[in-house]
């Protein structure tokens, strides 16, 4: 299972990568919603987690831009803020605030490509 | 016959003894008519100065047109017997009577001539009379005038009148085809007189007289002197007309000045308050004649002195109009007031008029507002430190984690120590913040028809726009645990598609309870109930080969909207653990089924 990261602070993706590797999965990374738009298709992820507060184009864009084109693949929010009251948020399949303990991103992951498989 | 003067001369002779009488006749026709002639002038002038004086001095229409009939039908005055007025209406094209007066009958004429002989009242004291007695219009001969309207375009001897700016003589009404046959029938004149009467070269109506009664044949002298009089019953006639308009204007203005709900008040140059409307007396509390004459400062602000922050002191200064906004102690509340200064024709400054309004309400929403927009910004500032902030702690607590599972005995527990403290100040930066970690949404009792009703009421404009009506079909209360505003979203979504598919048509809305799917459930669904909540549109329905992807998320058929309407609808209606299904077809319309399962002890 392929696991494409989107976040705009390299040592979180050096984590999140490390991490994810460790439960099993292959991981790729994009260091920019513009990366990302860039780079999903030819990846072609089973899923992907997305940190919503990015500079230039946010997550909810990068949300936006592939759901528009590819709603099969299931995206996973990560927040650094409560953004329970966005709808935009809601069209996403799953929502998970940062933190150092990484249990629920794993566990939301795992449960998603769990549905999927 | 002719008149003479005759001189009879003694003629004496030479002692002095009388012997015969002279006579010299004289024919001095000539010097008597002469004489008459002075006379009869004489007193036209005199009356013509009375009656234009009086006319002068009275500026209401109706008074006006009574005053030159008295003068014209009192024996003191012109003495014709009758007398109507008829008055040009230019937009209308016709001549209208105006006022009649005159006895209805000869015995009317000969009781009122008796009695105001026997009175002997002077022209001057008949005229006092109108000019302040109550004015009465039912007579005979004031009903019958005001009933006439004759189009100017008619060839009648009242119109030529108007049109040939000439007074007619008729000596024989019934023999004259140009006499309006059913005015002399009514009247029962055998010979009258018209007028026109002349203001500023425009023929402003026609003034009517016979003598019925007296069978005075109207003279030569009579057209003259009526003739003359008529310029003076025409300017005094325009006049009056003239100052009713000006008094209907100012009426008019003095309305729209008074209904006006802003403060409007003038300020003369000491300060003095010369106007104020009905706002100002509402707001003041005081009557109308306690503001008028006093100061506005004592008044507005209730001080001995001119305001510091006075208004209408700067516009003095300045001579220039004021805006602005100003907080008022002494009245309470914030005014948006403009004070703009009052000319006199030379240019000398008569005072400043002031608009006034009160503005708390908005100021106080305004200022609300700005507290509401400090709050967001301080809520995106805290947005921005926690990202800041949980990045940074994110990585740290992460990596410890990592070192901690790879690391042993005391260096384990020194990572450990770092996982503690990074969780520990991830939990304090959550609590500033407001967090709550569950992702569940908080859910309370809602009655679904409250729901149902708040949501069809704000839809309402939008469905009015598509000439749609909506069919709301609902049975019993149903209560259950949801999150009411979410839940709104959605119908408000599933009611938005509806009425964007149909034009001028209807929209069902079905709300009742049903045994509980029993996939949902398992086995025992008989004790489970579904609320049900239905919205079908009969417009433009869903292709086959997009039913399957409604509810994705940015899928939309149309040119406008986000196409997260209804991926938003589902996922609310999963969050409250429910169902929603759709059966469309093409040019059919759409029917949406939400089931929302009502869980044990809340019904």
């Amino acid at each position: 299972m392929k696991i494409l990261i989107v976040d705009d602070e390299k040592n979180i993706l050096k984590l999140y990568k490390a991490e994810l590797e460790d439960e099993g999965y292959t991981v790729v990374t994009a260091n920019s919603g513009a990366e990302a738009i860039s780079i999903y298709e030819q990846e072609n992820p089973d899923l992907i987690t997305l940190d919503i507060m990015m500079p230039e184009m946010d997550g909810i864009q990068v949300l936006r831009q592939i759901k528009q084109k590819r709603p099969d693949i299931p995206i996973i929010m990560l927040t650094a803020y409560d953004y329970r009251d966005d709808f935009s948020v809601w069209v996403s399949d799953a929502y998970v605030v940062k933190s150092s303990d990484l249990s629920p991103l794993k566990a939301t992951i795992k449960q998603i490509l769990d549905k999927k498989a | 016959m002719i008149d003479v003067s005759i001189t009879l001369s003694p003629i004496k002779n030479s002692a002095g003894i009388i012997i015969g009488v002279s006579r010299i006749a004289r024919d001095i026709t000539e010097k008597k008519r002469v004489e008459k002639e002075l006379v009869r002038k004489n007193i036209q002038m005199q009356r013509l100065f009375f009656i234009s004086s009086a006319m002068r001095g009275t500026l209401e229409l109706d008074r006006v047109l009574r005053m030159v009939l008295t003068v014209v039908t009192v024996s003191d005055g012109l003495g014709f017997n009758r007398a109507m007025l008829f008055l040009v209406d230019e937009n209308a094209g016709v001549i209208k009577g105006a006022m009649g007066v005159g006895p209805a009958s000869h015995e009317e004429a000969w009781e009122i001539w008796s009695k105001l002989s026997h009175e002997q009242r002077s022209l001057e004291a008949i005229l006092d009379d109108v000019q302040a007695g109550p004015l009465r219009k039912d007579s005979f001969m004031d009903r019958l005038c005001c009933g006439v309207e004759i189009a100017i375009d008619s060839d009648t001897i009242l119109t030529r009148a108007v049109k040939e700016k000439r007074a007619f003589n008729v000596w024989d009404a019934r023999g004259d085809p140009q006499s309006d046959t059913v005015l002399i029938q009514q009247l029962g004149t055998m010979a009258y007189a018209a007028v026109p009467l002349i203001a500023r070269d425009k023929v402003i109506g026609v003034l009517w007289v016979d003598n019925l009664y007296s069978q005075k044949q109207i003279t030569e002298h009579d057209m003259e002197f009526l003739q003359g009089f008529t310029d003076q019953i025409a300017s005094a006639i325009e006049n009056a007309r003239l100052f009713e308009q000006v008094m209907r204007a100012e009426q008019e203005l003095e309305n729209i000045f008074e209904s006006i709900s802003d403060l409007v008040f003038f300020v003369d140059r000491d300060f003095t308050i010369r106007k104020v409307n009905k706002a100002v007396v509402d707001k003041i509390g005081l009557p109308e004649s306690s503001i008028i004459g006093q100061r506005c400062f004592w008044i507005f602000h209730g001080l001995n002195m001119p305001w510091q922050h006075c208004p209408h002191m700067k516009t003095v200064e300045t001579k220039a109009a004021l805006v602005g906004e100003i907080e008022d102690p002494h009245l309470g509340g914030t005014y948006l007031i403009s004070s703009s200064p009052i000319f006199e024709k030379a240019g000398e400054l008569l005072g400043t008029v002031h608009i006034a309004r009160d503005i708390s309400e908005l100021k106080q929403l305004r200022e609300k507002m700005v507290s509401v927009e400090r709050m967001a910004a301080l809520g995106e500032m805290a947005a921005k430190v926690a990202h800041e902030i949980r990045n940074p702690l994110l990585s740290i607590g992460g990596f410890a984690g990592r070192l901690q599972k790879r690391l042993e005995g005391g260096q384990k527990e020194q990572a450990r120590i770092i996982v503690d403290e990074v969780q520990r100040l991830e939990a304090i930066l959550n609590g500033i913040l407001g967090f709550v970690r569950t992702a569940h949404i908080e859910k309370k009792p809602v009655m679904l028809s409250d729901l149902v009703h708040d949501a069809l009421f704000f839809m309402e404009p939008q469905v009015l726009e598509r000439r749609n009506k909506i069919r709301l079909d609902m049975h019993g209360e149903i209560r259950l645990l949801a999150n009411y505003d979410r839940l709104k979203e959605a119908l408000l979504n599933l009611l938005a598609n509806a009425n964007q598919s149909s034009d001028g048509g209807e929209i069902v809305v079905r709300v009742y309870r049903t045994p509980a799917l029993a996939a949902a459930v398992g086995a025992d669904s008989a004790e489970h109930y579904d609320a049900v909540v239905e919205v079908e549109d009969f417009g433009t329905g869903i292709r086959p080969e997009d039913i399957g992807r409604i509810f994705d998320p940015f899928f939309t058929t149309r040119p406008v909207g986000t196409g997260l309407g209804l991926s938003i609808t589902k996922r609310i209606i999963e969050e409250h653990e429910g169902t929603i299904s759709v059966q469309s077809s093409p040019g059919r319309g759409a029917h949406f089924v939400v089931h929302l399962p009502i869980k044990e002890g809340e019904a």
